[in-house]
């Protein structure tokens, strides 16, 4: 699960740098960067609510120590 | 193939203000230097004024910049090369996060579990720090700071991250609408993103209140250290961000940019979408994993 | 300097120097401010080899010899050659490449006006209680943070330069990107201009991961953080790490541009293209991508796992490649050209030699087990000196003499430059070359005091320092002649030199390329290599 999210991160990075890649390119028109920052940000939010959603499971706990339930 | 128009490349003939901020940051260290070293030579106020005389060079700066632009002395090439100077600039910027994210990373994988005795740190931990397990989040093997607890993950981090992933939701709904040339929507949205960092850097500050309170201070060993510094450093780059994005507000309403000619705000919601990516990183490495 | 009234030059200090946006004026700011750091660092070697002239402590204390070694380092690296470099840069890129100006006029400003201030900050310290940093130039904690008040100074001033830096490097890389004449292509630049542009790119990867180095020192030393303590779970190797890695892109920071040089005056004396232009290229580049994956073999002997001692060996023995490559090109550039032996060129084959004599004992240094041995030995010093002194400087000192003609319009004394040449590099060997043998023997780095039997060697070193050290003086004089007065320069000062630069008159005018347009790729020194 862990590598999931970081997958994933790596992606919603890459994501960030081809709006960059466009931001210098794209003269005047900004069409595609606006296109890959739309992406980036829908990308990231699905991550969060994957977050969410392992945390909620049980897949991940934070730090990999901290809070396990007695039962 | 070189992409300069044939036109005159804008050069200007005076600078008058590279002097003024090289002023005000030697200023600014020279009095925040004085203060380390509790001298009583010099007030802090010479890091104030250092501080005061650089957001003045920016707001000259900046000013003649925007006046040129409007005035229509840069051509594509000029914008280009502002594209470039900001692409190259956040690379550094990734780079200076990199090197904290690098600490973080080797503090984790490499010296923690080193000083609590696997592989080659087996006879440094029974000598030295014997009974240290180099357990991840620690203040180290003499319990500097003493003991602290770490902050809960699902409390005020889980609404900073909901608050920024909204505001770059935002500001991309304000992108979307310069685009479209709906001038008062971008603006509404852009206030809205404004406001959501504000908000943002509040519940930052009652966190590290409440960190505080837990004993987690920047003194608390490593993880303290990694900590404070990695969301320290990109809640100014946050602060910075809001203070960009709501100058490009004031712009957009005053009536500045175009649907197809708009690099300032394009440079502004990037860097608040980098921001937000920072964050996230920080929000997977230094709370959950 | 000619004064034509088209020149547009403006009046008055403040105007033509503090406020200027022109890259001439820029270029010659940072060369002048570069000779002032050389000066001085060099003042400072002059203390060093005076007190290692003798066993025993002769003239200073040795907290203050250490404060002499670090301040020399930092003044030599940060102040001198860089500067020298983003000098040169500024002077010739815009010019070889057929720009206006630099990309970015009044940022080009703010990156020279901050040097001054931050180098006072640094040196200020050695006038402050417990006197400057004394810790080496590396600032390896936790020697570094025992230091008094100069931390945050030190720290400081590092952060400064690496902004003057940063943004020196932004210029660069825009200008190179998107100033470029309409039909000159990437393939079609001067090799100088390459090694800049990857330089650049160096710096900027590089400079931030520094100023966080410097700032994890300063938050350990005034606000108790644990980034390098081991007791609250950090480590100071991590310190290391971070440096070098800093450190290691560093080095070619320096010698990169060098390179780029020596690439323009070869084929000019050889009266040949230079051979290889492509394959020049692509080592340039090679060497950069190495510089990022190699920079623990600075730590061999501080502890790391055999597999990482394995790897950074070989990675590093494999910049011998590349390196190797540079090399063969520049002979192959003379093999059978019609040579004359100018200042310029006598300084660039000193260099070819004398920097691959560096190159070879950095090889040998490469070898991990050899390294234990080497290691903060005077070895080391005189392999980092070779390549930088003979090589570095002396890649300067040519770049100086080759476009000297062009930025003052008059032509130096052949003689003179000659007698120049030949003082400096006889007493640099002198200087350098017993320090090899002193580090084999054992004799260890940023000592005051050694055993004597490493007086001999010593004496003869300190000697070469002090002939090397009174060249340089000489070198003023030499350039302020030229300045001055002197024969009248041709537009092309070497008859028949390739390149934009060349095409301007000399002195070349205040403003050049401004009718921006297309270029006679002819004129240029690959301008038809594809």
């Amino acid at each position: 699960m862990k590598y999931v999210i970081v997958v994933a991160l790596l992606f919603v990075l890459f994501s960030l740098g081809q709006a960059l890649f466009y931001l210098v390119k794209g003269k005047g028109q900004s069409g595609n960067t606006v296109k890959f920052l739309t992406v980036r940000i829908i990308a990231s939010v699905v991550l969060f609510l994957l977050i969410l959603l392992a945390m909620k499971m049980g897949w991940v706990v934070p730090h990999g120590i901290k809070m396990v339930p007695a039962g | 193939m070189s992409e300069v128009n044939a036109d005159q490349y804008f050069v200007p003939h005076k600078a008058r203000w590279p002097i003024v901020g090289s002023i005000g940051l030697t200023a600014t260290v020279l009095g925040a230097a004085h203060v380390l070293n509790s001298e009583t030579t010099v007030t802090p106020w010479l890091m104030y004024a250092g501080l005061i005389i650089i957001l003045v060079m920016m707001f000259g700066w900046f000013g003649e910049v925007i006046k040129e632009s409007e005035e229509g002395l840069y051509n594509t090439g000029v914008d280009t090369s502002f594209r470039m100077g900001m692409i190259w600039f956040i690379f550094s910027e990734v780079m200076f996060f990199a090197c904290f994210f690098g600490a973080l990373f080797y503090a984790r994988t490499l010296s923690v579990p080193w000083l609590g005795g696997e592989g080659t740190g087996l006879s440094t931990n029974e000598v030295l720090w014997n009974g240290y397990e180099g357990v991840w989040p620690t203040n180290g093997p003499a319990a500097l700071g003493g003991h602290f607890e770490v902050l809960d993950p699902f409390h005020l981090p889980l609404i900073n991250t909901m608050l920024l992933l909204t505001s770059s939701v935002t500001v991309t709904i304000a992108h979307h609408a310069m685009r479209a040339n709906h001038r008062s929507q971008t603006v509404i949205w852009l206030v809205a993103t404004v406001l959501l960092g504000a908000a943002f850097m509040y519940l930052q500050v009652t966190e590290y209140i409440e960190a505080y309170h837990l004993n987690l201070t920047l003194e608390s060993g490593i993880y303290g250290s990694t900590f404070f510094m990695l969301t320290g450093f990109h809640g100014m780059h946050v602060t910075l961000g809001a203070i960009m994005l709501a100058v490009i507000t004031v712009r957009v309403a005053k009536g500045h940019f175009k649907p197809d000619r708009h690099f300032g705000f394009e440079a502004v919601a990037w860097y608040w979408h980098f921001v937000d990516v920072v964050w996230l990183g920080l929000f997977i490495f230094v709370y959950i994993l | 300097m000619g004064h034509d009234s088209h020149d547009h030059k403006p009046k008055g200090f403040v105007n033509r120097w503090l406020m200027t946006t022109n890259h001439k004026d820029i270029g010659t700011l940072y060369l002048v401010f570069a000779f002032a750091m050389f000066i001085t660092g060099g003042a400072m070697a002059m203390i060093i080899r005076l007190e290692l002239f003798q066993p025993g402590l002769q003239f200073v204390e040795p907290d203050f010899f250490n404060q002499m070694t670090t301040m020399h380092a930092l003044i030599m690296v940060f102040g001198a050659v860089m500067p020298a470099f983003v000098g040169l840069a500024n002077w010739m890129i815009p010019m070889m490449i057929g720009a206006p100006d630099m990309a970015l006029p009044r940022m080009n400003n703010w990156s020279f006006w901050i040097l001054p201030f931050a180098f006072a900050l640094l040196g200020s310290t050695l006038f402050m209680d417990g006197g400057a940093p004394a810790g080496g130039w590396t600032m390896y904690p936790p020697l570094v943070l025992q230091g008094g008040k100069n931390v945050a100074y030190l720290v400081f001033a590092v952060h400064l330069m690496g902004i003057s830096s940063i943004m020196g490097a932004i210029n660069v890389i825009a200008t190179i990107m998107n100033m470029r004449a309409p039909n000159v292509g990437y393939l079609n630049m001067p090799l100088f201009v390459w090694t800049w542009l990857i330089t650049a790119f160096l710096l900027i990867a590089v400079m931030p991961v520094l100023a966080g180095a410097v700032t994890m020192l300063l938050t350990d030393r005034y606000f108790g953080t644990s980034f390098f303590n081991a007791a609250g779970g950090g480590d100071p190797v991590l310190f290391q790490h971070i440096f070098w890695f800093f450190g290691h892109p560093e080095v070619y920071i320096m010698i990169l541009p060098s390179f780029g040089v020596v690439s323009e005056i070869i084929p000019t004396f050889a009266r040949k293209p230079l051979f290889g232009y492509v394959s020049m290229v692509y080592a340039t580049a090679g060497i950069a991508f190495l510089s990022f994956i190699v920079w623990a073999h600075h730590m061999f002997s501080v502890g790391m796992p055999l597999g990482g001692e394995l790897y950074f060996m070989y990675a590093t023995m494999m910049i011998a490649v590349p390196t190797g490559v540079k090399i063969f090109n520049w002979v192959a550039t003379m093999w059978k050209g019609a040579m004359t032996f100018e200042t310029p060129m006598l300084f660039s084959l000193a260099f070819v030699v004398l920097f691959t004599i560096g190159g070879f004992s950095g090889v040998m240094m490469a070898l991990a087990p050899v390294d234990l041995q080497y290691h903060d030995t005077y070895f080391i010093v005189a392999h980092f000196h070779y390549v930088l002194v003979p090589g570095a400087i002396f890649a300067i000192i040519a770049a100086a003499y080759y476009w000297l003609p062009k930025w003052s319009g008059h032509m130096y004394s052949e003689r003179l430059g000659k007698i120049h040449f030949w003082w400096s590099t006889i007493s640099v060997n002198v200087l350098f070359f017993p320090q090899h043998f002193l580090g084999l023997a054992g004799m260890p780095r940023r000592i005051p005091d050694y055993s004597t039997q490493f007086a001999e060697f010593n004496m003869m070193s300190s000697i070469g320092g002090f002939a090397f050290g009174l060249a340089q003086v000489f070198f003023i004089y030499i350039v302020v002649k030229t300045v001055r007065g002197g024969k009248k320069a041709e537009a092309n000062a070497w008859g028949d030199a390739k390149g934009l630069e060349w095409t301007v008159p000399s002195p070349a005018p205040h403003h050049t390329f401004d009718e921006f347009g297309p270029v006679d790729l002819k004129k240029m020194a690959h301008g038809e290599v594809h």
